[in-house]
C-alpha cells in the first residue's frame, strides 16, 4: 500500500531537527489567551527555587535573580516526601495585589484582547450542578489554590517578557520505536489561567502540553500516519487521528492544525467550545451510594442517566486568536530534546507553584519526562502506548507481518491435520483394549488406569480438535484482511475511537437572556430565601427548602425548555420516598399480598399442567 | 365508503402500563366522589339544599366548609375524567399533567405526613404507582416524552 500523492514526506536520514520542521504543528489560539509557548531558560530565570518539607516547611533554595538552568539541576540531597518547586510570582502585599489587578485591567484594554464566554457554563448545566458547583468553589478556600492577584502578575510579567523578545518555542523529540518514528513536540506555558481567565477547572503556574506525530518509513523516505494531541477525559487510541482523516485532522500545507484551548492550552482537532466534566472529590463513601443509586435509577427503574454530582466546564478552542506556525502570523522556534539535555532529565521538581492542593489541579506540573510525584511519564517512555499505537505495526511492514502470520497458522493447521488422525487411533486402540478388560474382575486396576488414559488423550484430541477449528477461522479472517490489503483497501481512519471529542453545538434556548440571568442569580435567590425562611418561619426550614428546590428546578426546566424530563424524575423520586413511607406503616399487609398473590400464580400454573 | 380519519396514537398498541395507570384514575374517581358526598350527607345536604348560611361572622361554617370542600372534590372527579379519557387516547398533554399533578399531590402528601401526621393514604398509593407506570420507558416513547436523546437537568 501506497501513500497517497499528496502525503508530504521527508528523507529518512534528514536531521532529526528538519524532521520536526517538517512537521510542525500550525497552532491556533483563541481570542483572550493571554500566555503562548515561552522559552524555559527565560521562565526559569525568573523564578526562585524553594523546597517543601513533609513537615510543612519551605525553604527558599535559590534567589529569583540568582536563578538559572545550571542552578535548577543541581543535585539537593532531600527527605522522602520533598517537593522541589519553582515560583513564577513571589508573595504579593496588599498594595501590590491592587496595583496588579489594575494593572491587568489597563493591559487588557490596550491590547485589545478580551475574551467573550457566550453561553456561561452555568447556564450550559442544570440547577443541581450548579449547586454543586458552589461545593466546588467552596473547595477551593480549604484545598489551597493560586490566587487571582499571582494570576495577573504573571500575565503582566509573561507580557513584559515577551515584548522584550517575541519568540514562541517548541521542544521537539525524536524516537524510534518498533518501526515508526515518533516527533513530539512539547509547548512550555508560564501558566495556566484556565479557572482566573476562562472561568474553567483550574490555574497553575507553568503548563506543558504535547502533540505527537508517528511517521512510518517507505521507500526510504519518511510518510506520517497518525497525529496524537494530549487532551482532557481522553487516553489511548481516543487520542489519536489519522493522517488522510480530513474530517478530523485539519492539515494546512503539509502541517497539523492544533487549537489549543483557552488558558488550559489543551490541544484539540477541531475548532470549537468542548464540555468538560469535572467530578466533585466526595468521600469514597459517597461516592459508593451514588453509584449504587446510579444503577438503581438507570437499570431498576429504566430511567435515563443524570450526573448530579458533575460540574460542566467549557474549554474554549475557538482559534480565533493569534496563530503560530508555517504561513502565519507568527513563526515557531524550535529547540530540540532528548533525555540527555540537563534541564529534561536531571530536574524532576515542579515548574511552578506547589498551591498545596491535594487533588493536584491547582499545583504546577513537572517537566516533560516526569509526573508531579517524580515518576516517569508514559508518554515519554512509551510515546506508543500513550496513543495505544503499540498493537499496530506501520502501514508498509502490515502486510509482510500478517502474511507471515497467516503461513505460521497454515503450517500448524498442517501439523494439526496430522497429529489429530493419529492421536484419535490411538483413542481407539485404547477404547479397544478396554472393552478386552471388561468382565475380567482380577483385571481391574489396570482397566481403571486405562480408563483415566483415555480421558487424558481424549482431552488431548478435544484441545486439537478445537484449535484446528479455531484456526481455521482465524485463518479465514486473516485472509480476507490481507486481500482487502492487497487491494489497496484502507480501514475506516475511525474504527479505533472509542470516545470521539466532539465540540458542543452552538446552544440555543427558548429563554436563553432569561437562563443566562436566571443561571446567575439562582443559587443567591435560594439562599435569601432560606434566610428569610430560617428568620421568619424556623419550624419550617427542611419542607420551605425543599420546596425551594423543587421551585428552582421548576423555573429551570421552564426556561430551559425541559419541563417535563424535569417532572418526570422530580414525581419519581418522591414516589420513591413515599413508597418507603407505604412499606413502613402497612409492610404486614404488603407481605401477605405478596403471599397470596405468589400463591395464587403457583397455583394457577401448577393447575394449567394438571390440565395439559 | 368514506376512510375513517385516523389519529397519530390510534395504530399504538396500549401498553400494560397504560392500563393500570387509566385503572389507578379510574379509582381516584371513586375516591374523589366519596370524599365530595360523605361531607354533604353528614351536613343534611341533600334534605337541606342551599338554604343554611355558608358563612357566620365572617367565618366560614361547618356547612360552608362541607359544600366548598365537596365542589372542589366533585370538580377533580370531572377533571380525572376529562383527564382519563384523554389518556386512553394517549395524548401528550395528559402525561404532563398527570406526572405534574402527581408531584404536586405527592409533595403535599409528604409535607402532610412529616408535618401534620394525616395523610390519606390511599391517595398517595394512587400518586405511586402512577409516577411509576408513567415513568416506564415504553409509556413515555408512546406519549412522546423520551426521544433517544434526553437532556440532562439535574
Amino acid at each position: 500500500m501506497k501513500p497517497s500523492s499528496n502525503t508530504p514526506f521527508i528523507p529518512v536520514n534528514s536531521p532529526d531537527l528538519e524532521i520536526l520542521r517538517k512537521f510542525e504543528p500550525v497552532v491556533h489560539f483563541t481570542k483572550g489567551e493571554q500566555f503562548f509557548p515561552f522559552q524555559v531558560e527565560r521562565y526559569v530565570a525568573q523564578c526562585s527555587l524553594w523546597a517543601h518539607y513533609p513537615d510543612g516547611k519551605e525553604e527558599q533554595l535559590v534567589k529569583q535573580e540568582e536563578m538559572d538552568l545550571e542552578k535548577l539541576i543541581e543535585q539537593r540531597p532531600a527527605n522522602f516526601g520533598t517537593i522541589h518547586f519553582l515560583r513564577f510570582i513571589e508573595t504579593l502585599s496588599l498594595s501590590e495585589t491592587a496595583q496588579v489587578l489594575a494593572a491587568q485591567a489597563q493591559l487588557r484594554r490596550k491590547i485589545h484582547n478580551t475574551f467573550r464566554a457566550g453561553m456561561g457554563r452555568l447556564a450550559r448545566g442544570g440547577f443541581l450542578p450548579r449547586l454543586v458547583d458552589a461545593l466546588f468553589s467552596l473547595s477551593l478556600l480549604m484545598r489551597g489554590k493560586v490566587s487571582p492577584a499571582t494570576a495577573a502578575a504573571a500575565e503582566l510579567t509573561y507580557e513584559k517578557m515577551r515584548e522584550e523578545d517575541e519568540k514562541y518555542t517548541y521542544y521537539g523529540r525524536v524516537v524510534r520505536q518498533n518501526g515508526w518514528t515518533v516527533l513530539q513536540y512539547w509547548f512550555f506555558y508560564c501558566y495556566n489561567s484556565w479557572r482566573s481567565g476562562f472561568d474553567g477547572v483550574n490555574d497553575h503556574e507553568s503548563d506543558w502540553e504535547m502533540i505527537t506525530l508517528y511517521l512510518y518509513e517507505d521507500d526510504g523516505r519518511l510518510y506520517p500516519e497518525w497525529a496524537a494531541f494530549a487532551s482532557h477525559d481522553f487516553h489511548g487510541d481516543d487520542l489519536r487521528r489519522r493522517w488522510d482523516d480530513g474530517q478530523e485532522l485539519a492539515i494546512a500545507n503539509g502541517h497539523p492544525v492544533v487549537f489549543a484551548g483557552a488558558g488550559s492550552h489543551a490541544s484539540y482537532f477541531r475548532k470549537g467550545e468542548y464540555q468538560a466534566e469535572v467530578s466533585l472529590p466526595l468521600p469514597s463513601w459517597v461516592s459508593g451510594l451514588n453509584k449504587i443509586w446510579s444503577r438503581f435509577w438507570t437499570e431498576t427503574l429504566g430511567q435515563p442517566e443524570g450526573k448530579p454530582f458533575r460540574i460542566p466546564f467549557v474549554d474554549y478552542a475557538r482559534g480565533d486568536g493569534i496563530s503560530i506556525g508555517d504561513g502565519q502570523s507568527k513563526s515557531w522556534m524550535p529547540v530540540l530534546i532528548d533525555e540527555n539535555v540537563p534541564w529534561v532529565g536531571q530536574y524532576r521538581g515542579l515548574w511552578g507553584l506547589f498551591a498545596k492542593d491535594p487533588v493536584s489541579g491547582e499545583n504546577a506540573p513537572a517537566g516533560p519526562m516526569y509526573n508531579r510525584d517524580g515518576s516517569p511519564r508514559s508518554s515519554w517512555y512509551d510515546p506508543l502506548g500513550f496513543a495505544g499505537l503499540d498493537k499496530t505495526p506501520p502501514p508498509p511492514q502490515e502486510l509482510s507481518m500478517l502474511q507471515e502470520n497467516c503461513e505460521e497458522i497454515q503450517k500448524r493447521q498442517e501439523e494439526l491435520g496430522a497429529l489429530i488422525p493419529k492421536k484419535a487411533g490411538e483413542l481407539q486402540v485404547l477404547g479397544m483394549k478396554l472393552k478386552g478388560l471388561e468382565d475380567h474382575p482380577h483385571l481391574a486396576k489396570l482397566y481403571s488406569l486405562l480408563e483415566k488414559r483415555i480421558v487424558t488423550v481424549g482431552d488431548e484430541l478435544r484441545v486439537l480438535r478445537r484449535e484446528r477449528f479455531e484456526n481455521g477461522a482465524l485463518l479465514q479472517g486473516i485472509t480476507q484482511r490481507l486481500e482487502l490489503l492487497r487491494s489497496g483497501h484502507r480501514d475506516n481512519p475511525r474504527s479505533h475511537i472509542h470516545h470521539l471529542a466532539v465540540p458542543v453545538e452552538e446552544v440555543s434556548m427558548r429563554y436563553a437572556r432569561a437562563t443566562e440571568t436566571w443561571a446567575a442569580i439562582s443559587l443567591s435567590l435560594l439562599l435569601f430565601a432560606l434566610a428569610a425562611l430560617f428568620l421568619l418561619a424556623p419550624s419550617f426550614f427542611w419542607v420551605g427548602f425543599v420546596v425551594l428546590i423543587f421551585l428552582g428546578m421548576i423555573a429551570e426546566s421552564i426556561l430551559r425548555g425541559a419541563f417535563t424530563q424535569t417532572i418526570s424524575r422530580i414525581s419519581l423520586v418522591l414516589a420513591l420516598i413515599t413508597t418507603v413511607i407505604l412499606v413502613i406503616h402497612y409492610w404486614q399487609y404488603i407481605l401477605v399480598v405478596t403471599l397470596v398473590v405468589l400463591g395464587i400464580v403457583l397455583m394457577l400454573q401448577r393447575l394449567r399442567e394438571l390440565t395439559g | 365508503m368514506a376512510k375513517k380519519k385516523k389519529t397519530k396514537n390510534s395504530g399504538s398498541k396500549r401498553p400494560v402500563a397504560v392500563t393500570v395507570t387509566s385503572t389507578v384514575i379510574f379509582i381516584l374517581f371513586f375516591i374523589r366522589i366519596y370524599q365530595a358526598i360523605i361531607p354533604l350527607i353528614r351536613e343534611d345536604f341533600f334534605n337541606l339544599g342551599f338554604s343554611l348560611p355558608f358563612f357566620y361572622n365572617g367565618n366560614l361554617t361547618q356547612y360552608g366548609k362541607a359544600v366548598i370542600g365537596s365542589f372542589f372534590y366533585l370538580l377533580f372527579a370531572i377533571c380525572l375524567i376529562v383527564v382519563l379519557i384523554s389518556f386512553l387516547k394517549m395524548k401528550r398533554w395528559t402525561w404532563v399533567f398527570l406526572m405534574s399533578w402527581v408531584g404536586i399531590s405527592l409533595i403535599v402528601s409528604l409535607i402532610d405526613y412529616f408535618y401534620f401526621g394525616e395523610p390519606n393514604y390511599m391517595i398517595m398509593a394512587s400518586n405511586v404507582v402512577i409516577a411509576f407506570t408513567l415513568s416506564q420507558s415504553d409509556v413515555q416513547r408512546i406519549f412522546g416524552i423520551r426521544s433517544d436523546i434526553s437532556e440532562t437537568i439535574f
